[in-house]
């Protein structure tokens, strides 16, 4: 399956805000319906991919991650990191099956980088309210249509 | 090591938990596993809810190992409404409960606990070391989750098994495909068991009482009857008689006991000391050729356990592939009658039992679910007790280690809900 590009919103969305980037997604493709179906991208919910995450992202030239993240910021901002700003020492990743995000990267970029697209960028929500069974809080909700812009800048600029 | 070791989250293991081990006088005085546990929460999330919601509802508790939750809910439903599955039915949900097992075993095996054993920090570290180790976990995991979403339409949590069978027989030669990727596995599988006996496990005998399903006919995962190695046996409608839930005041789970007020020990080893005799010949003989003497006492060895079973289970699934030739109604159908029922199953981490009261219009009144984990938290704090007189002779960190490591050896899946990317964000 080779795809320029691949949009992946990864998320539990049973759990409040952890849903956020599940949510985002969904908002993009609903809002930029043009370039959420252009054949060239593909697009995935993954709730919890783990280390599945590096099959969703083989044969792709870029990836966008949609991710829920906690910074102690307010809950609703959005962040716009590089896949260098996952390697940071302080972003680790408290994933169910220790399987976040960024150890899933790094792994994927030391056993087969030839299979990683060349550029990740992952686009962070800042969670507040993570109670089960919960809806996604106020502020993240208000959010989502900000991340979807930034979803869209993501995809134009991956695509240029 | 004269200091008290607070692990605030554990690495390696699934999903939140801590531990807490506080001395005194230079000995232990307390320890504290204290798990944040969500089957408490869907228990009452499924009251109310239609019948056929609860196999999707509850495959969402684990990302790991939603299957097992779905073959435990739709026996218990289908059990509580007198609904009888066909035998193409049963076939198709064994061969799903395969592809969990692949998934979730090369997980553990490689990925969470090898590290410990070959002295890496993580599979990261070891995948700089021993490259091809790791690309075959991948790959083995990769095969599992692709079976996985041929019968189940996605690879994390399937969406397809439903109470009274399946909403659609899966596509036959998308299933068959997966025969050279499947034949694969089973070599991997065989080498895994050859690697595994070479690791260097530490020295810790128990005496544990092992609990798993048996079946007269086959390695039991989608059903049987409950066995222990105490020699009681029960149908598993008596489950809640013999085996009681406590609750402690440290943990959110509920901790389990035999009725006679003894821990207990569910999973792999339990599984494979109970029921050896029933394992395919390639599995039986995978272990002899190892030498591997049963009983099994020390939980490190869960992995050997593992390995065996990713054996059979790799086995059985190419059979089940080739046997596979959809025909007729995927689903019973049947009206909604009130009724209660229990079901359970073997998930990858041990015995997993549902009960359930549903009413005449097929909603549910009550859930109880039972998961391996919270079975096994009175055995692995007796386990950290038996532990600690050694481990506390350690430097600190050392000792910390020793901890961790008996616990990931248990697989334990405490919560798998959660993934937050904990992100210190440096302003400059």
């Amino acid at each position: 399956m080779t795809n320029d590009l691949v949009v992946i919103g990864i998320g539990q969305a049973l759990r409040g805000d952890d849903g956020a980037g599940l949510a985002a997604v969904r908002v993009w493709q609903q809002t930029y319906p043009g370039s959420a179906s252009r054949s060239n991208v593909r697009v995935e919910l993954a709730e919890l991919p783990g280390i599945g995450l590096l099959s969703l992202l083989e044969g792709t030239r870029a990836a966008i991650l949609v991710d829920a993240v906690r910074s102690g910021g307010l809950p609703g901002t959005v962040h716009i990191l590089s896949e260098a700003d996952l390697s940071n020492p302080h972003a680790s990743s408290a994933s169910a099956h220790g399987w976040g995000v960024a150890e899933t990267l790094a792994l994927g970029r030391q056993l087969s980088p030839q299979h990683m697209p060349g550029s990740i960028q992952l686009i962070g929500i800042e969670a507040g309210e993570i109670g089960m069974g919960e809806a996604i809080s106020p502020p993240v909700a208000e959010a989502l249509t900000k991340a979807a812009s930034k979803i869209e800048q993501a995809v134009c600029q991956a695509l240029a | 090591m004269n200091q008290n070791i607070e692990i605030p989250a554990l690495a390696r293991v699934e999903g939140e938990g801590a531990l807490y081990v506080r001395l005194k006088d230079g000995a232990v005085s307390e320890i504290e596993l204290n798990i944040y546990e969500p089957p408490r929460f869907f228990e009452g999330f499924l009251q109310g809810r239609h019948f056929q919601e609860v196999p999707d509802i509850t495959a969402r508790i684990c990302g790991i190992c939603p299957v097992a939750y779905q073959m435990s809910s739709v026996q218990a439903l289908e059990a509580a409404m007198g609904v009888s599955i066909s035998p193409q039915a049963r076939a198709l949900r064994r061969l799903l409960y395969c592809a969990e097992y692949i998934e979730s075993h090369a997980l553990h095996i490689y990925m969470l606990q090898a590290p410990d054993l070959v002295g890496h920090e993580s599979v990261i570290s070891l995948a700089g070391e021993a490259p091809e180790l790791v690309k075959k976990a991948l790959r083995l995991k990769k095969t599992g989750n692709q079976l996985l979403s041929a019968i189940g339409g996605r690879s994390v949590h399937p969406v397809n098994a439903c109470v009274g069978g399946f909403y659609r027989w899966p596509d036959r030669q998308s299933i068959y495909n997966l025969l050279p990727d499947l034949r694969w596995a089973l070599q991997a599988s065989l080498e895994t068991v050859e690697w595994a006996i070479t690791l260097n496990y530490p020295q810790f005998e128990q005496n544990y009482e092992f609990v798993a399903l048996t079946h007269p006919d086959e390695y039991a995962i989608y059903d049987g009857e409950v066995l222990s190695s105490s020699g009681t046996q029960i149908n598993h409608t008596a489950f809640e008689k013999h085996y009681l839930e406590t609750h402690v005041r440290h943990s959110n789970a509920l901790h389990s006991h035999s009725a006679a007020g003894t821990t207990y020990f569910v999973g792999p080893l339990a599984r494979l000391n109970l029921n050896f005799a029933q394992l395919r010949p390639i599995a039986q003989q995978a272990a002899q050729k190892i030498n591997l003497q049963l009983p099994l006492r020390n939980p490190y060895m869960s992995l050997l356990a593992r390995a065996i079973e990713l054996v059979e289970v790799c086995d059985l699934a190419i059979e089940l592939v080739e046997a596979y030739q959809p025909a007729g109604e995927s689903r019973i159908s049947f009206e909604p009658r009130a009724g209660e029922g229990c079901g359970v199953s073997e998930a990858p981490r041990g015995l997993l039992y549902h009960r359930y009261i549903v009413d005449e219009h097929g909603m549910v009144r009550f859930a109880r679910i039972t998961p391996p984990t919270a079975q096994n938290f009175a055995q692995m704090e007796a386990d950290l007790w038996a532990l600690a007189p050694s481990a506390i002779q350690l430097p600190q960190e050392e000792a910390s280690l020793a901890f961790e490591h008996l616990l990931r050896s248990y697989d334990p899946c405490i919560s798998c809900s959660t993934h937050f990317l904990k992100l210190t964000v440096e302003r400059s």
